[in-house]
């Protein structure tokens, strides 16, 4: 049934700076052996220390890795794994790199599933499969839809309008050649796809490959005016970057910028405090800062250790619910007998830290919680899943690419028209993987709603 | 005892009840009226686009509608011939009359059917399984299956205007008591609307005002059986409503059936009436109209493009306002028809229904339209009844083998709403299955079942190795060609523009040993060669999916992992494979690799065929 390779990040990324990529399939062993040129022979079941390298001779990682021959696997099959150093550059570079050899990402849950497939597992454990599947697709599911409310997904769909018209346009005309109608021009045809190529290798370069995912994990600073959080934020960053004052409200715009916790880049920002207000600007500022707090991987709320929780702000916290969040209780050195019992810590002891944005006291703890909070539990498999999806992404919009590129040529050699429609609904489907619509099904509904058609 | 009934005439019936004596099982086909045997209630052509790919697969399985239209078409062209050789379709005007001879001279040639000329009520029933027919002067007539050939005869109601008679199409009375006796054994049934236009009498319609449109100079014919055609072509002609016409519905619109609310089926979007046309494309200043003969010697004239079910007074007026019937007299009014019909997600793929087994239902029943649809239908459930008979395994192609398989397996995989109709753009194999390789892709089944002429078999054969061994020379031998210097000859032909007729001098061994016919199906597989083996590497993933079956009793409902619209989806239509599930709207990937571990845990896939 299998039949075919494929390839997934299978610890969450960062545990101890190491991450594990697995492969399985017919062509894993072959995958890796071609991105260890001249290596040594692979003995099965061992570790080796080999440097894995792209296509190209690049040089991707130094890495641990050992092969596996089916049976003897977890999923029965062929399959590699290999440790490798756990920044998400590096994780992403060698599942782009095997994507390229022919393998393809794992569906969720796939590989407990061609385990379960081989009699790997016991047939008790269907269920128990079958909920894992469920589980990773809802989480698969999380990730996409906060992504699609982000730009991609909108330019792409906006790609992917203009290639259905030009789609119809040539369906039209080689189903319909009876009609009297004005079906597709090759002048025209070419210059929409001309354009969509452009802008998604544009797309590829800003906002896949080198934006933002590998800008790293987001954090969010969030709570009441005047907790301190600017403050906060510039002793995590280790410079004055947000403009500090006594002044309540002074912060009024997401600030964004990068720090490094445990070899891992993460993206910090502050937002403005939190606050009944009449001030537009303002308003405007804390609607920006709930924003942003909602796509964070992790919520740093900051509340004054000496003022604890009045004046909404539980209210506050409590809109961070089931969010994984940190509550920081600031100017710890103000507070006789220390910060944690004055905040009343809602969330419990283990999710508070007391830290002084001026002395520097507490900051290392709070660099440690940071990254527990973030590369343990939920939030990591969603930063996994992240990774994930910005590969297929990227993977999807070169098959786009190349499709388009295909369509350029067969135009400039007059080819037939349903070679045309071959390489546009090729493009399209790529794009629907972003986007998730199904491509190219609905296509006599446009074609129905476009032309009159029916002699 | 018969061992099968086919209840309805019409294409699709024709087709199953010859299929299933040919393959040596008696049969009875059963009509209300032996005249309408094989009629044409529409359009007076066969073929056009996906259309003609589908006669030249029926012919390619031994089914009758190619030789038909052969013998009776009175204008052949093969459509989109400007364009890729794989959207080519042949399409011809028929003449009615000799259609409807030339089906029953075919009926009456096989000693194995019989014809009787009666109205079907109801169905003889026993353990879940269907045991014959009921007649209406009350016989019960004995049979091992039954196949379900009504067309739009189950409670048809026809419109013309504010003036509503039931029938099943002009002048045929419908068949109610039959659809309400399917209603009343569980079958759902659903409405859809179809329509028709005016026919015209010929001397009453001016063509020197109109374009003509003559045939192909060399017409190509559907049945890889007949020779060479030798036929006296007849031109049909086009003209053009216009803003005197569009005035004309406009301000009649209150009394179109369509718009006044009397018409509740639903209507197929790709054939509107003219007066659908009017208002959804107001900004449309003129609409196309062909004229087509209904015979070489009819005196009348089908009005191609002005379906309608407008009142009569308003179909004379609209009429008299195109060019050239400005004095047109109406031989017979247009008229829509409203109907019956049991959305196919209760058939198996076999067309066999899953409540009363050993019943079939084919065609117009279905929900689909077009007489090529019907007959594709109607043959496969002939070949699925006959082989369930014979104790044989059932035969449905797939989709990347055949449109009759496109056709089937949307049938069981889709909602259909509309009358169903087959477009090339529903074929994701589009490229391979084309209208000059049906006998390549499905004669061996044919051969298979008995279904073929004593000899075909070996002809295609015979054909089919002089194509390999000329493929072989192309593939090997060098030819200098001018700038394109010394290449491989079957390089060459991949450049646009080339054919082998043009390489075949430069090639130094000598010409091909090849036919018309095998040159041009071999040019064109060079040519799409590329193209041809990267969508045969997703047919054969999606080969692979269509072997893992699941059982029909799949208790989709216990499985909680599958989403919500997953379960609803897969329990109305429960998928007879992996492949199908898949394609159900609302079933996802995931719903899938769940699905795969459950059939693994039900032990299903170890009784799956290639396990």
């Amino acid at each position: 049934m299998q039949g075919d390779t494929i390839v997934a990040l299978s610890t969450p990324p960062g545990s101890s700076g190491i991450a594990v990529i697995r492969i399985s399939g017919p062509d894993s062993i072959g995958i890796l052996e071609a991105m260890a040129p001249g290596a040594r022979a692979w003995d099965p079941r061992t570790l080796h220390n080999r440097i894995l390298r792209s296509g190209d001779g690049e040089m991707l990682d130094d890495v641990m890795a050992a092969v596996f021959h089916g049976p003897n696997s977890y999923t029965g099959e062929d399959a590699v794994e290999i440790s490798c150093h756990g920044s998400m550059q590096i994780v992403s570079a060698i599942i782009e790199e095997s994507i390229r050899a022919g393998a393809r990402l794992a569906e969720p849950g796939e590989f407990t599933r061609r385990a379960y497939l081989s009699g790997k597992l016991d047939l008790a454990q269907a269920e128990a499969v079958a909920d894992l599947i469920a589980s990773e697709t809802r989480l698969q599911a999380r990730v996409a839809l906060e992504h699609l409310e982000g730009g991609l997904s909108k330019k792409i769909a906006a790609i992917e309008t203009r290639l259905r018209t030009q789609l119809a346009m040539v369906e039209v005309s080689i189903d319909f050649p009876e009609e009297d109608i004005e079906t597709y021009a090759s002048a025209e045809l070419a210059a929409v796809s001309d354009e969509a190529m452009r802008e998604i290798s544009e797309l590829l370069e800003s906002e896949v490959a080198g934006g933002k995912l590998r800008r790293g994990i987001r954090i969010t600073i969030t709570g009441p005016r005047n907790a301190g959080k600017s403050s906060l934020y510039n002793a995590l960053l280790g410079e004055e970057r947000a403009i500090v004052s006594p002044i309540p409200g002074t912060t009024r715009d997401v600030l964004r910028e990068r720090i490094h916790i445990g070899g891992f880049t993460y993206h910090l920002e502050d937002t403005a405090g939190l606050a009944e207000t009449g001030c537009e600007i303002e308003s405007e500022g804390m609607r920006k800062g709930r924003e942003a707090a909602g796509a964070a991987d992790l919520v740093l709320f900051v509340v004054d250790a000496g003022e604890g929780w009045t004046g909404g702000a539980l209210e506050e916290l409590e809109a961070h619910e089931g969010r994984n969040r940190l509550v920081v209780a600031n100017k710890a050195d103000l507070v006789p007998g220390g910060g944690e019992t004055a905040a009343g810590s809602p969330t419990g002891g283990s999710r508070t830290v007391a830290v002084s944005a001026v002395t520097g006291e507490g900051l290392g703890r709070l660099r440690e919680k940071i990254f527990e909070f973030t590369t343990n539990g939920e939030v990591s498999s969603v930063s996994r899943e992240r990774i994930a999806l910005n590969i297929r992404q990227g993977v999807a919009l070169r098959r786009a690419e190349e499709a388009l590129e295909r369509l350029g040529k067969e135009l400039g050699m007059n080819s037939p028209v349903e070679i045309l429609s071959l390489e546009i609904r090729e493009a399209l489907d790529a794009c629907g993987e972003v986007t998730g619509r199904s491509a190219a099904e609905d296509i006599l509904c446009e074609i129905f709603s476009m032309f009159c058609i029916g002699k | 005892m018969y061992d099968v009934i086919v209840a309805g005439g019409g294409h699709a019936g024709c087709e199953a009840a010859l299929a299933c004596a040919r393959m040596g099982v008696t049969t009875l086909l059963v009509t209300i009226r032996r005249g309408d045997i094989a009629r044409m209630p529409c359009n007076p052509a066969i073929g056009g686009l996906a259309k003609g790919q589908l006669v030249r697969e029926i012919d390619a399985l031994g089914g009758e509608m190619g030789l038909c239209i052969d013998h009776a078409g009175i204008q052949f062209r093969m459509l989109n011939r400007a364009k890729g050789p794989a959207v080519w379709s042949p399409r011809a005007q028929a003449d009615k009359a000799a259609y409807h001879e030339r089906m029953i001279s075919a009926i009456e040639a096989e000693e194995c059917l019989d014809l009787l000329e009666a109205e079907i009520t109801g169905l003889a029933m026993a353990d879940g399984s269907v045991t014959g027919v009921v007649t209406a002067d009350g016989r019960e007539l004995p049979a091992k299956k039954v196949i379900l050939a009504l067309g739009t005869f189950p409670n048809g109601l026809m419109h013309i205007g504010e003036k509503q008679i039931p029938g099943g199409r002009e002048g045929e009375p419908p068949s109610c008591r039959l659809s309400d006796w399917l209603s009343g054994a569980g079958i759902e049934r659903e409405r859809l609307k179809t329509g028709t236009p005016p026919r015209l009498v010929k001397g009453s319609i001016d063509f020197s005002r109109c374009e003509v449109q003559p045939g192909d100079e060399e017409p190509s014919p559907f049945s890889f059986r007949t020779g060479r055609l030798v036929v006296e072509q007849i031109p049909c002609h086009i003209t053009w409503t216009g803003e005197k016409t569009h005035a004309i519905i406009n301000a009649n619109i209150h009394r179109a059936p369509l718009f006044s609310g009397q018409i509740k089926g639903v209507g197929p979007r790709y054939c509107p009436s003219i007066e659908d046309k009017v208002v959804r494309f107001s900004e449309k200043p003129r609409h196309q109209i062909f004229l087509e003969p209904e015979g070489r010697d009819s005196e009348e004239i089908y009005v191609n493009g002005l379906s309608t079910s407008l009142p009569a007074d308003v179909q004379l007026k609209m009429v008299r306002s195109v060019p050239g019937l400005e004095g047109a007299e109406i031989a017979r009014y247009g008229y829509a028809i409203e109907y019956d019909y049991f959305p196919p997600h209760q058939i198996h793929s076999t067309m066999e229904s899953k409540k009363i087994a050993g019943l079939y239902f084919a065609g117009q029943v279905n929900g689909t339209s077009g007489y090529e649809e019907a007959a594709a239908q109607g043959l496969i459930a002939g070949i699925n009844a006959a082989l369930a008979l014979h104790g044989r395994g059932s035969f449905v192609p797939g989709r990347s083998e055949a449109y009759i398989g496109v056709l089937i397996d949307d049938l069981v995989t889709k909602e259909i709403r509309e009358p169903y109709r087959m477009f090339t753009s529903r074929a994701e194999y589009r490229l391979s299955l084309r209208q000059d390789n049906a006998d390549e892709r499905l004669l061996r089944y044919a051969a298979r079942f008995g279904l073929l002429p004593h000899g075909q078999w070996e002809r295609m054969i015979a054909a089919r190795k002089s194509i390999q061994r000329a493929r072989r020379r192309l593939e090997a031998e060098n030819v200098t060609a001018g700038e394109a210097g010394t290449v491989r000859a079957a390089r060459l032909l991949q450049r646009p523009g080339v054919s082998i007729d043009d390489i075949e001098p430069l090639l130094t061994a000598g010409p091909l040993d090849l036919g018309k016919r095998e040159r041009e199906s071999l040019e064109i597989d060079l040519k799409y060669r590329g193209y041809i083996r990267r969508q045969a590497r997703t047919a054969e993933k999606l080969k692979r999916m269509e072997r893992r079956r699941i059982p029909d009793d799949f208790a989709y409902g216990e499985i909680e992992a599958l989403s919500a619209e997953a379960r609803e989806k897969l329990g109305k239509f429960r998928p007879e494979t992996l492949g199908k599930a898949a394609r159900l709207a609302g079933v996802r990937v995931s719903d899938v690799s769940v699905l795969m571990v459950f059939l693994e845990k039900a032990g299903a896939w170890r009784d799956a065929d290639d396990r």
